[in-house]
């Protein structure tokens, strides 16, 4: 598959800090790419500088195909985005912003507007600067998906809403799947929301990344596994593989992440670390999970939900 | 809101857990030959799975002929989705591996484990 977005050795730096690092990725057509990292992790820089809103201080990006630095209101016309942090003409009503909108994108789609306002309740002559924040947010998404783009780039999309109004988020970004191109690139720290809707996972943290493969094969290659050690194993050894995470031992039971499971090679290797051990109890792992583990392994800073 | 229950766990792939669930249906009469099916958006919308795992559910379950496609209309279920003996004792395969298992946990043997279920049958009926 062909990427819409593809990064090569992406950098940015403010001052001596590198926000960004070496960050190679590539987002596949028609995925739901989820970018998870903590908060200060470099993702909002990271979605800057793939929207030519800020420079990188090297390497590059590619995005439909262009150059970030050369992508113009051709490019732009594809694509959504929707920030945590998006200002808005706060002095506008929801149709003054529609209206102001509109003009700017040859592909914008009266009908399907209609549809997702009336699906997110928003009442057209309110100002916006008198709408609360999930309301304000639900504007914002009606205006990035309006014209029915190739890519939608959301930043934080959830982040203070309730329950209520990220389901209808939820189902308003995924109104695009009717068309016959599309992609959706979410950034978060908050993986519940994501879990079961992305198909490809990126994990960030201080600016470089962990991980960039599809949920699939992540989840294929973890598991949890918990035994009994057996009365001749009084402490965890000093050195065990280094694909194993957080190994825990309280009394005789432990407890460790796998990041390269493979039926016979971890039997084997639980077999020879642990010879007296018990029969293992081997349980497939949550995307939230997965990240938990990598977080603690990795000592990721910030917050993570 | 779908036409067939189902509740996703982790652990197994969720286009095998939705397959298993609208087959649960279809065998248990929940849907019915010429109900419509639910496309891709609401599917992805109802259960937030991601759009590509409702497409491969619907394609699959087509292709296995519990599903027909009706231009026009949209997918439907299809008319001899009858179950065989077979289909129907498929249906508990899960439950029952997993109650095999438990026993085997607790190292009961084969007559403890059908003396239970057979109490359980007579307490039901």
């Amino acid at each position: 598959m062909k990427p819409i977005i593809e990064t090569t050795n992406l950098n940015r730096r403010f001052g001596r800090n590198d926000v960004v690092h070496e960050l190679t990725f590539q987002v596949p057509e028609g995925s739901i790419y989820a970018f998870l990292g903590p908060n200060g992790a470099g993702k909002t820089t990271t979605i800057k500088m793939l929207l030519n809103i800020l420079q990188p201080t090297s390497g590059g990006a590619r995005i439909l195909g262009v150059d970030s630095t050369e992508i113009g209101p051709r490019e732009l016309a594809q694509i959504g985005y929707v920030s945590e942090n998006q200002e808005l003409p706060e002095w506008m009503t929801v149709s003054q912003l529609i209206d102001y909108c509109k003009p700017m994108y040859p592909t914008w789609d009266d009908a399907f507007c209609e549809k997702l306002l009336k699906n997110f309740n928003l009442p057209p002559h309110r100002k916006l600067k008198n709408l609360s924040r999930g309301m304000k947010v639900k504007a914002a998404l009606v205006t990035s998906l309006a014209y029915r783009p190739r890519l939608l780039v959301l930043d934080e999309p959830f982040s203070g809403l309730d329950p209520l109004v990220r389901d209808e988020f939820i189902r308003g970004m995924l109104e695009l799947s009717e068309q016959s191109a599309w992609t959706i690139f979410i950034s978060s720290h908050d993986i519940d929301e994501v879990e079961r809707l992305a198909d490809w996972v990126g994990v960030i943290n201080e600016g470089r990344l962990h991980l960039s493969e599809p949920t699939e094969s992540l989840q294929n290659r973890f598991r949890q596994i918990e035994f009994t050690a057996g009365p001749e194993t009084a402490a965890l050894p000093p050195t065990l593989p280094a694909n194993w995470l957080v190994p825990e031992m309280a009394g005789q039971n432990v407890r460790l992440v796998e990041s390269q499971f493979g039926e016979t090679e971890t039997l084997n290797a639980l077999q020879r670390i642990f010879p007296g051990a018990s029969q293992p109890n081997i349980n497939p792992m949550s995307l939230r999970d997965i990240f938990l583990a990598l977080a603690r392994t990795f000592r990721f800073k910030g917050e993570t939900t | 809101m779908l036409p067939f229950r189902v509740e996703l766990k982790t652990g197994s792939p969720i286009s095998e857990q939705l397959i298993y669930a609208v087959k649960k249906a279809v065998i248990s009469g929940l849907m019915q030959a010429g109900d419509k099916f639910p496309s891709v958006r609401t599917l992805s919308q109802e259960l937030r799975v991601n759009p590509n795992t409702a497409h491969k559910v619907i394609a699959a379950l087509i292709n296995q002929g519990l599903l027909e496609v009706r231009p026009g209309i949209g997918t439907i279920v299809g008319k001899n989705p009858k179950p065989t003996p077979q289909q129907r004792s498929e249906l508990l395969g899960e439950d029952v591996e997993h109650l095999v298992v438990e026993a085997k946990k607790l190292r009961l043997d084969l007559e403890d484990v059908t003396k239970a279920v057979e109490q359980h049958w007579t307490k039901l009926s």
